[in-house]
């Protein structure tokens, strides 16, 4: 069972990564600690779970090398369930990642980081409702005091036991834009490996784009 | 657009709204993806040269460069 942790940077992932593999590695807090891909193998009820630690990164477009490594790993590595650790005292730009890995059909589960922080700063978060509306579940967690791991973990397993389903977030780009998508769309699903290989949808919006890493990997699937 | 004036002409310490980002769709992209849309209302937290402009935007603090800012269309609020 493979578990990607994907988030901001900054938003504790590292820490997150630590808590559940107990690995015990220095944590920096100069932006851009996750360089390479880390992994660790988290034993938990009887489970091997292995765990791999994404880049940081604020979005899920092909600008930067680290964007493309987290977004292929979801993509083509298809991990068993997605965490996103969000820094929840500064929701509305992590918010930004959730949506756009919903949108790419993750099975997602939101850990929602740094509670204390948001409590401190007079936020009032109300969990069952955000969980409600991104239709996917959310963990209160507190990872530098190791509060909410076992939450998580619980959570992660009704993902990854398909016990819960996380629906793939439609959003809806206005009639102009859908109708292109509509046609791309139908062209990918009739393209047979190409649909098995990427959400349709999720493609066809990415070619409207025009990202680069996306369009040179249907150049190489219409050249072969 | 009489009333514009590009991001890196502000003070530290104002507050401007984002009226648009003169640059190709790639910087629009990333910018946005940062948060820095169209109509949002950022506080200029640093502007000394020599060193980045510092922005307070929707409770997160950005670093652009001198040349990115003068690419960003202000006006006050």
């Amino acid at each position: 069972m493979v578990v990607a942790l994907a988030g901001n940077p900054n938003s504790g992932k590292t820490t997150v990564f630590n808590n559940l593999t107990g690995a015990r590695q220095h944590v920096g807090n100069w932006p851009g600690v996750t360089v390479e891909k880390k992994e660790g193998i988290c034993r938990w009820k009887g489970r091997s779970i292995r765990i791999v630690d994404l880049p940081g990164v604020y979005s899920l477009t092909a600008y930067s090398p680290d964007e493309v490594i987290a977004r292929n790993f979801i993509v083509e590595e298809k991990p068993d369930a997605v965490v996103d650790v969000v820094d929840a005292s500064n929701l509305e730009r992590n918010l930004y990642l959730v949506v756009q890995l919903l949108e790419m059909g993750a099975p997602l589960v939101v850990a929602l980081n740094m509670m204390d922080e948001a409590d401190s700063r007079g936020y009032r978060i109300d969990v069952e409702r955000l969980s409600q509306l991104i239709r996917a579940p959310v963990v209160p967690m507190e990872a530098n005091r190791n509060r909410g791991t076992q939450e998580l973990l619980d959570e992660i397993a009704k993902v990854t036991d398909k016990e819960i389903r996380i629906p793939e977030l439609i959003v809806n780009y206005g009639r102009e834009v859908e109708e292109e998508i509509t046609k791309l769309e139908s062209r990918i699903s009739s393209a047979g490996d190409l649909a098995k290989r990427y959400p349709p949808r999720w493609l066809a919006v990415k070619l409207l784009e025009k990202d680069q890493q996306i369009v040179e990997v249907l150049k190489a699937v219409e050249g072969g | 657009m009489r009333d514009l004036m590009p991001l890196a002409m502000v003070g530290s310490g104002c507050t401007v709204q984002i009226a648009c980002v003169r640059g190709g769709m790639r910087l629009q992209r990333r910018l946005a993806d940062m948060g820095l849309t169209p109509g949002v209302v950022v506080s200029v937290l640093n502007s000394q040269m020599p060193g980045p402009v510092i922005l307070n935007l929707r409770g997160s603090r950005l670093a652009l460069g001198h040349g990115m800012t003068m690419r960003i269309l202000v006006r006050t609020v």
